[in-house]
């Protein structure tokens, strides 16, 4: 399954690296080009989200889950995978459900911030399924200058799950809020 | 408004995956002593090894970092009108630094399969002593061969196909194959320094592992200082030779006991215990009464002085290329190459709180990783550089956990690549603390990929649901 899931990686990495670009681009320019690529940018993130589950699905047969929990690097993997597979479709939800407007004004910064994080996110996946596999990349000192030795699992104490659990469920609250707000100004 | 609820959600998102970020990996890891349980302060430390011989004989040099020297061992001190035993192997450092340090060296010469490639790791089972399970006393006791037949309460070091299953300590083949297996030369040698129990009489003791581990066939560097029917030392010092029948505590407390002065007990300066003498609170006898080694359990001695100074032990071990003992000793010869692992025990600590390196080669005229450098006349000129080993804590990583399903590798060992070819000591050591915490990490870890899915979910549900409005 290993050469399955080598194969099946590059659709999301190839997908949403695109993603990156169009959002740096279209950020800082509103010319034909930029709004052009714009346009392909919702469907080229659903596609990334699509090979980003399979990609997924399939990493899961690598090693067998036995296996992959109990290593602290496959641990980061299937976590930081499963990350990147979320945020990417929310990014990818984002476009599609704002649309266009979504770059105006301050918008196009929350967008490439967004996007930044996308990419830190799928490098980290990718420089982790390069230590799994044997062949490392310079990343995970990047990542160990940060605080973060990819050799240990990242995990959170018990509190802090408890409230980045609730700070989610807060966000939903206030996304909940404002279509409230949305149907009550109609 | 929508704009402001887009930036307060970006905001109060990245400062959640902020704080996740500074407080990651805390929570689970921390000393447990009713598991067994202590984590070192350094998970890694270098040692530095170099190598000679001549005709006769092989000389290993050793020099290692250490804060302080650890040159104590286990004591009895007199309190209440009764001896008590002071300094015995702890969960981690014994608290009064009375442990001493140590240096040691498994050694092949190619026929204990895997040991070239995994070193040590091929020794280690379940359920060894100070392992968070390990074996019952009663049973390691009443075991037939291990128990009945040799004496043994606890669970050592053992080779895996002295086992009918290698995750069963139990499971011993019989005597007659464990003897074809000693003959067939399936045992490590094991060169064992410590600065204690043979160091202060310049020997070293010389044990092997096959299915547990042992000392050479004679006598050991030292003796149990113990009459246990008299609940009472056997010996003491000897007042017509140091002047004194007992250390003074305060002085072993305040560390004030160094190389020069006496703070051992040997032949020579010692008489039978004198129970009649005025024994008063804090007089201190040390537990072990050390000896002249005999028969092959003498094999390795202490060449010059093994020393701490400058923060740093230098400790050179020597020993005849071939002993005579082929069932206890390696022998060593020009031309061939070998493999060693080696040890350190340092801070206090005794039994699995050691650092331990990977397997490295020494060879003899032969590329290696230890080129072992011929001399001619007297002693080694150390001329040559050293070489520079990464020891890393090893936790309660085992044989069987290497080769069972929940090791992601355990294919690449059946195929027989080498640990070093995937893991560094580092790495090694990483994993060796979270195996012991396993349980608690991957609970841990699967409720924090939870609450970031739901984090991000929370988040993009803010988001799009904010600027629709927007948009609207």
């Amino acid at each position: 399954m290993d050469a399955y899931h080598h194969m099946l990686v590059h659709l999301p990495v190839a997908l949403w690296s695109t993603g990156v670009l169009i959002v740096v681009l279209r950020t800082f320019s509103a010319g034909p080009l930029a709004v052009a690529a714009d346009r392909v940018l919702a469907p080229l993130l659903w596609l990334g989200a699509l090979g980003g589950l399979l990609a997924l699905v399939s990493g899961l047969f690598v090693w067998g889950l036995e296996a992959t929990i109990h290593s602290p690097l496959g641990r980061n993997q299937l976590l930081v995978a499963t990350w990147t597979f979320a945020f990417w479709v929310v990014l990818a939800a984002l476009r599609q459900g704002a649309g266009p407007v979504l770059w105006e004004g301050g918008g196009r910064w929350l967008m490439l911030v967004l996007a930044v994080l996308g990419g830190f996110l799928v490098a980290t996946t990718g420089t982790l399924g390069g230590h799994l596999t044997g062949s490392s990349t310079a990343f995970s000192r990047f990542l160990e200058a940060l605080g973060w030795q990819v050799y240990t699992t990242f995990y959170l104490p018990g509190w802090m799950i408890v409230i980045v659990a609730v700070v989610g469920l807060l966000l939903a609250g206030m996304g909940r809020g404002a279509a409230r707000a949305r149907e009550v100004g109609r | 408004m929508a704009t402001t609820r887009a930036a307060i959600a970006k905001v109060v998102f990245l400062a959640a995956l902020t704080a996740a970020w500074l407080f990651h990996g805390s929570g689970v890891v921390r000393n447990e002593p009713e598991r067994r349980i202590h984590i070192p302060e350094e998970l890694t430390m270098p040692l530095q090894v170099k190598a000679a011989y001549d005709g006769e004989r092989i000389f290993f040099r050793y020099r290692w970092p250490a804060e302080r020297p650890h040159l104590y061992h286990d004591l009895l001190r007199y309190e209440d009108g009764g001896w008590r035993r002071v300094g015995q192997s702890t969960v981690g450092p014994q608290e009064q630094g009375i442990y001493e340090d140590r240096v040691s060296m498994m050694v092949d010469d190619g026929r204990v399969p895997d040991f070239d490639r995994y070193g040590g790791f091929v020794t280690i089972g379940r359920q060894m002593r100070f392992f968070t399970d390990q074996a019952d006393r009663e049973a390691v006791s009443e075991h037939p061969y291990l128990g009945e037949t040799k004496g043994k309460h606890d669970v050592r070091k053992f080779l895996p196909a002295t086992r009918r299953n290698p995750a069963d300590w139990a499971t011993v083949v019989p005597p007659d194959k464990l003897a074809a297996l000693r003959e067939t030369g399936y045992f490590l040698d094991l060169w064992h320094w410590r600065a204690h129990r043979s160091n202060p009489i310049g020997e070293s003791d010389d044990q092997f592992i096959a299915e547990y581990r042992y000392g050479d066939a004679g006598q050991g560097p030292y003796s149990t200082n113990w009459d246990k029917e008299a609940e009472q030392p056997e010996w003491m010092f000897d007042p017509e030779e140091v002047g004194f029948r007992a250390l003074d505590w305060n002085a072993i407390a305040e560390r004030r006991l160094g190389f020069d002065d006496i703070y051992y007990l040997r032949e020579g300066t010692a008489v039978p215990f004198d129970p009649e003498y005025d024994w008063q609170e804090g007089d201190t006898i040390p537990r072990r009464l050390l000896r002249a080694p005999e028969g092959s359990r003498g094999d390795v001695s202490v060449a010059g002085e093994a020393r701490w100074r400058d923060g740093y032990w230098n400790v050179t071990l020597v020993r005849q290329l071939d002993t005579g003992h082929p069932l206890d000793d390696k022998a060593f010869e020009h031309g061939g190459v070998y493999w060693a692992a080696m040890a350190v025990h340092r801070n206090a600590t005794g039994s699995r709180w050691h650092y331990v390196s990977l397997p490295v080669t020494v060879g003899l005229g032969h590329s290696a990783a230890i080129e072992t450098v011929r001399f001619s006349d007297g002693s080694p000129a150390w001329r040559q550089p050293w070489h520079e080993l990464t020891l890393f804590y090893p936790g309660q990583l085992n044989w069987p956990l290497i080769n069972s399903d929940r090791h992601a590798g355990a294919e690449q060992v059946a195929e027989g690549v080498p640990v070093r070819a995937r893991h560094t000591p580092g790495q090694l050591a990483h994993y060796a603390v979270e195996m012991e915490f396993n349980r608690a990490i991957l609970r841990n870890w699967l409720w924090t990929l939870i609450a970031g899915v739901l984090l991000i979910a929370g988040f993009g549900v803010a988001l799009v649901r904010t600027l629709r409005q927007r948009e609207t």
